[in-house]
C-alpha cells in the first residue's frame, strides 16, 4: 500500500516532517464524504511553498466547503524524489497520502517563472500526462488547473496546464468548483467541462485559443472558438472586509521562511514604478479596514500561537491608515509577546513617528529599495525618491543607531547608460558618507552597506513590455563595471546570476513555442531552475537548440507597439494605451506622479465597477 | 512561581518532529491556552522549558517529560493538562501534570522496544540477532563533545536484552544509557544491529517506553 512505502522512506531523507502531514490546523476529511478533491500544488519545496500566502486563503477557502477537500502538495526534495522514482512512490497528498491521481483537480500555482520544469516534474511525479491533450475526454485524470501572478502571461504553460485562473481567485475558485462537481456528477466530458468553464469571468482555457505565427515567429492572430471570450478578464475581488480569509493557518513543524501570520492590507499599488509587475498586475487600490485587519489577526493569533504578525501589501507606508492600524495592533499584540514585522516600506514616508512605532516592535535592519544610482535613471523607471530623501532617512536611521543599511538596485535598465550604473556606487558611497557626518555615531562601530544588484527582467503588463532585456554578457559587464569603480570597502555587492535572469526574460514574455523548450529542458533534467546550485544551464541551452528556438528573441528584441502580443488575450484592466504613454514617458525620464496625487487613468478599475480606493480615499499621511 | 513536570507521548508521525521543532511547536501550544507559562528573564526573554531527554528523529515516546515553571502558583496541575491536550497535535498526548520529585538530572537509562514487521525469514533473523548480541561485540563511532570519535562497543552498555519473534515480526526491548553525560543512540544501535546481521534498512518501529534512574527505577 502507498501509505506504508511512504511510512517506509521517511526515516530515510532530510527533515521527514515535510512529508507527513498532520500539522497543526491541517485539514483531514472522510474521502467518502466529499464530492471534490483538490490537490493544491506548490512547485518548490515545503519550505517555500508553506510561506505563501495564497496557500493559505484557498486551502482554507476551499476546505470551508463540508464537500471539497483541499490537501497540499510540495515538490519533493531531491533526495525524496529519487528515492520516490526508485520505489515507485507516486506524488502524494499530504493529509492524505493518496495519489495526485485519485484527487479531481490539481491546481498549480505560479509565483515565478523559474518554477516551471518544477510543474512539470511534479505532474511526471504524480503520473499525469504532461500534455493536456494527452488527458483524455473523460474526467477521470484530475483537471489541471493553474494561478498566481505568472497567469499574466500564461502561454508558455499553455499546452500543459487545462485551466487558468487569471486574476483573484477568492470567488472564482468556488464558482470553478461548483460546475466541475456538476458536471462530474453529470457524467459529462472533460471537453464539454472545459468549453463550459471558459464561460466563468477570470478562467482561461488556452485549448480554446488557436495561436498563428507569422514568417518572423511573431504571432499573427489568436482567435477564440466554441464560444470562449476573445479576452479574458482578470478576475478582481471589490470588498476586502468583506472577502474570505481564514481564521487558521497550518502551522509546519519544520521551520519555514515566512513562519509567521501574515495579513495582506491592501492589495495594488499607488506608486507605479514601471519595471513592476505586481504593481500593475494587482491594481485596482483596495484596502482592508483597520478594524478587519486587527480583528482577523487576533483570531489567527489564538489559532496559531505564533508570536509575530507581519503585514504584507506592495508598499505597506501607503496604507493609509498605517499609524492607526500599527496603534490598533500593538494595543494586544505587545502584551502578547507578538511582534509585529512591517515589510514593504517606501523610502519617503518613512516618518519619524513611523520610525518610533517600529522601533517599539524590534529593531531590525533597514532595507530600501532605491532601484536605481542616478535621478535620471529613477525617473526613467518612475521611482520617485530623490537621492536627499534617501539620504536624509539614512541620516535619521544612522541617528537612531541602525549601523547596517541593505541597499537595492536593479541594473541593465532601459536607457541605462554607465555613468547610470556607476551612479549605484557613487549614492552609496554618500550613505557611507552619511554613517560617518553623524556626530553622535556609536564609538567603534564601522557601517555595513549590503547593495543587492538584480537584473532587470522587462515584464508582461508593465510599460517596459516592449523593451530588449540587455544580454548575460552586457548584464556580466555592468557587474564587474561595478566593483571596479567601488572605492570603499564598507559597501558589499551581491548579484544575481545573470543566467537565471536570461531565462526568466526568455519565459517571462513567451508564447506557446516555448511550451517544447520547457518540456525538452525537463527532459535534459532541469528543475528546480532557480536555486543556484541546481540550475543546469547547459540543459537549457540544449533544449532550445533542439527546438529550434532562440533565446535573443524573447530576451533580447524589442517590440514594436504594433506587435501582437503573446499575453494581449488576456485583460488586466491596464490599457494598452496608458502603457504606451508610460513608456513613452520613460524614455524623456519624465514621471508621473502617484495614484492618490491625479489618477494616471490606467484603467484598472474597469474590472472593478470603476472602483478604486485610491480615488475614494485621498488621504495622506 | 512553581515548577510543573509534564508527562507527554511523541507516537505516530509526530516522532518525525525534530527536537527544536517540537521545542516551537511546544511553545506555540502554550500560547494557544491561557497557561500562564514562565518567561526568563532580561533582556530577551523567552519560554522556560527543559525536556527530560530529547528523542532521536524517528523515534516514538509514550513517557517523554517536561518542566516548565508557572507564573500563577494557583492555575491547577489539571487545567494545564486539558488546556494543552485542547491544543495538541496529532500523536502528542498529554498524560500527566505532576510535581517533579527528581532532578532532570537523574534520568540515566531509558527502555525502549523495537519491532520489525514484514519479515518472511523472522525465525532466522532472530536467531541472527540473538547471536550477535550473545557475541557481544556490536560496534558503532560516536564522537564525544570534544569531537574525539571513538569506537564503541555498544554490548557493554545493553541492559535486559530480549529477543523474540511472532509471525513475520521480530520484537526487541532493551535498556541503554541515556543520560546528561552518556547516551546511546537506539537509532544507531538498530542500524549497527542490521547491519551486523547483514539486512539492510529494514522498515522497523523503535519507541521509548520510558526513562529510567541510574538503578533502574522509574524517573519521576
Amino acid at each position: 500500500m502507498l501509505k506504508d512505502k511512504i511510512e517506509s522512506v521517511l526515516p530515510l531523507v532530510q527533515k521527514p516532517a515535510r512529508y507527513t502531514g498532520g500539522e497543526l490546523n491541517s485539514v483531514v476529511k472522510d474521502k467518502e464524504n466529499v464530492d471534490l478533491r483538490f490537490a493544491f500544488c506548490f512547485p518548490d519545496t515545503y519550505e517555500i511553498g508553506m510561506s505563501h500566502l495564497g496557500i493559505k486563503i484557498l486551502y482554507s477557502l476551499i476546505n470551508s466547503r463540508d464537500n471539497y477537500w483541499c490537501e497540499r502538495v510540495f515538490a519533493p526534495d531531491t533526495d525524496m524524489e529519487k528515492i520516490m522514482r526508485e520505489r515507485d512512490i507516486p506524488l502524494f497528498g499530504l493529509e492524505s497520502r493518496d495519489a495526485l491521481l485519485d484527487f479531481d483537480v490539481v491546481g498549480f500555482t505560479l509565483q515565478y517563472e523559474l518554477s516551471f520544469t518544477n510543474i512539470l516534474n511534479m505532474l511526471n511525479l504524480g503520473k499525469i500526462p504532461l500534455r493536456s491533450k494527452d488527458r483524455g475526454d473523460t474526467l477521470d485524470i484530475p483537471v489541471v488547473v493553474a494561478g498566481g501572478p505568472c497567469v499574466s502571461n500564461p502561454e508558455p504553460l499553455a499546452d500543459f496546464i487545462d485551466v487558468f485562473q487569471i486574476g483573484e481567485g477568492e470567488e472564482m475558485m468556488l464558482e470553478f468548483l461548483d460546475l466541475l462537481n456538476v458536471y462530474k456528477k453529470d457524467n459529462k466530458s472533460r471537453s464539454e467541462f472545459l468549453k463550459a468553464a471558459a464561460q466563468i469571468e477570470g478562467i482561461y482555457v488556452p485549448s480554446l485559443y488557436k495561436v498563428d505565427y507569422n514568417d518572423d515567429g511573431t504571432i499573427k492572430s489568436v482567435i477564440a472558438t466554441e464560444g470562449a471570450p476573445e479576452r479574458v478578464n482578470k478576475r478582481v475581488v471589490s470588498d476586502l472586509d468583506n472577502i474570505f480569509y481564514p481564521e487558521k493557518f497550518v502551522v509546519p513543524f519544520v521551520e519555514v521562511v515566512h513562519d509567521r501570520i501574515v495579513h495582506e492590507i491592501f492589495r495594488g499599488c499607488i506608486r507605479g514604478c514601471r519595471f513592476c509587475q505586481a504593481g500593475f498586475w494587482y491594481r485596482p487600490i483596495r484596502e482592508k479596514s483597520v478594524d478587519t485587519i486587527s480583528k482577523q489577526s487576533q483570531r489567527l493569533a489564538c489559532t496559531t500561537g505564533y508570536d509575530e504578525l507581519s503585514l504584507c501589501s506592495l508598499s505597506s507606508s501607503d496604507y493609509t491608515k498605517i499609524t492607526d492600524l500599527l496603534e490598533e495592533l500593538l494595543g494586544w499584540a505587545s502584551p502578547q509577546k507578538i511582534n509585529i514585522a512591517l515589510p514593504s516600506l517606501r523610502i519617503d514616508n518613512f516618518s519619524d513617528e513611523l520610525k518610533e512605532k517600529l522601533a517599539l516592535v524590534r529593531r531590525s535592519g533597514l532595507t530600501f529599495a532605491a532601484e536605481a544610482g542616478t535621478q535620471r535613471m529613477r525617473n526613467v523607471i518612475n521611482k520617485n525618491i530623490s537621492e536627499e530623501e534617501i539620504l536624509s532617512t539614512c541620516r535619521k536611521a544612522f541617528v537612531g543607531g541602525w549601523t547596517a543599511v541593505k541597499l537595492y538596485f536593479m541594473v541593465g535598465l532601459p536607457t541605462e547608460t554607465d555613468d547610470d550604473v556607476v551612479g549605484i556606487n557613487e549614492l552609496a558611497q554618500k550613505v557611507v558618507n552619511e554613517f560617518y557626518n553623524n556626530p553622535d555615531k556609536p564609538k567603534g562601530k564601522g557601517v555595513s552597506i549590503s547593495a543587492g544588484v538584480s537584473s532587470f527582467v522587462p515584464k508582461p503588463c508593465t510599460p517596459f513590455q516592449w523593451e530588449p532585456q540587455d544580454t548575460r554578457e552586457e548584464l556580466k559587464r555592468k557587474q564587474q563595471l561595478l566593483l571596479e569603480t567601488c572605492r570603499t570597502k564598507k559597501v558589499t555587492f551581491r548579484f544575481h546570476n545573470t543566467d537565471l535572469t536570461f531565462l526568466e526574460g526568455v519565459f517571462a514574455r513567451g508564447d506557446r513555442k516555448l511550451c517544447d523548450v520547457l518540456e525538452a529542458a525537463y527532459n535534459n533534467g532541469c528543475t528546480f531552475d532557480s536555486w543556484d546550485d541546481k540550475f543546469n544551464y547547459d540543459g537549457w541551452m540544449k533544449a532550445f537548440e533542439s527546438c529550434g528556438v532562440s533565446t535573443e528573441f524573447y530576451a533580447n528584441r524589442r517590440r514594436s507597439y504594433e506587435e501582437i502580443l503573446p499575453w494581449d488575450h488576456i485583460n488586466s484592466g491596464i490599457k494598452k494605451s496608458f502603457l504606451i504613454a508610460e513608456n513613452e514617458k520613460a524614455k524623456k525620464a519624465e514621471t508621473t506622479g502617484h495614484c492618490r496625487q491625479k489618477c494616471a487613468a490606467c484603467g484598472s478599475n474597469s474590472l472593478n465597477g470603476g472602483k478604486c480606493d485610491a480615488l475614494n480615499k485621498n488621504m495622506v499621511h | 512561581m512553581r515548577s510543573i513536570r509534564i508527562w507527554f507521548t511523541k507516537k505516530d508521525a509526530s516522532k518525525y518532529i525534530s527536537h527544536l521543532d517540537l521545542t516551537r511547536c511546544l511553545i506555540r501550544a502554550f500560547r494557544r491556552t491561557d497557561i500562564p507559562l514562565w518567561y526568563t528573564e532580561g533582556f530577551n526573554p523567552h519560554p522556560y522549558l527543559v525536556f527530560g531527554l530529547p528523542l532521536p528523529l524517528g523515534v516514538e515516546g509514550l513517557r517523554e517529560v517536561l518542566d516548565i515553571r508557572l507564573t500563577d502558583d494557583d492555575y491547577p496541575n489539571e487545567r494545564v493538562l486539558t488546556e494543552l491536550n485542547r491544543v495538541s497535535v496529532p500523536g502528542i498526548e498529554f498524560l500527566e501534570v505532576v510535581e517533579p520529585v527528581e532532578k532532570n538530572l537523574a534520568v540515566n537509562k531509558a527502555k525502549y522496544s523495537v519491532s520489525v514487521p514484514n519479515l518472511k525469514d523472522s525465525k532466522k533473523i532472530y536467531a541472527d540477532i540473538k547471536t550477535a548480541v550473545e557475541k557481544g561485540n556490536i560496534t558503532i563511532e560516536k564522537k564525544s563533545k570534544k569531537g574525539v570519535v571513538k569506537e564503541i562497543n555498544i554490548c557493554e552498555h545493553l541492559i535486559d536484552f530480549n529477543c523474540s519473534f511472532d509471525g513475520e515480526t521480530v520484537n526487541m526491548s532493551f535498556i541503554l544509557p541515556a543520560g546528561n553525560d552518556f547516551t546511546i543512540n537506539p537509532v544507531s544501535f538498530c542500524n549497527a544491529l542490521f547491519e551486523c546481521i547483514g539486512i539492510s534498512q529494514p522498515l522497523h518501529r523503535i519507541v521509548r517506553h520510558k526513562l529510567l534512574t541510574k538503578d533502574l527505577k522509574e524517573f519521576r
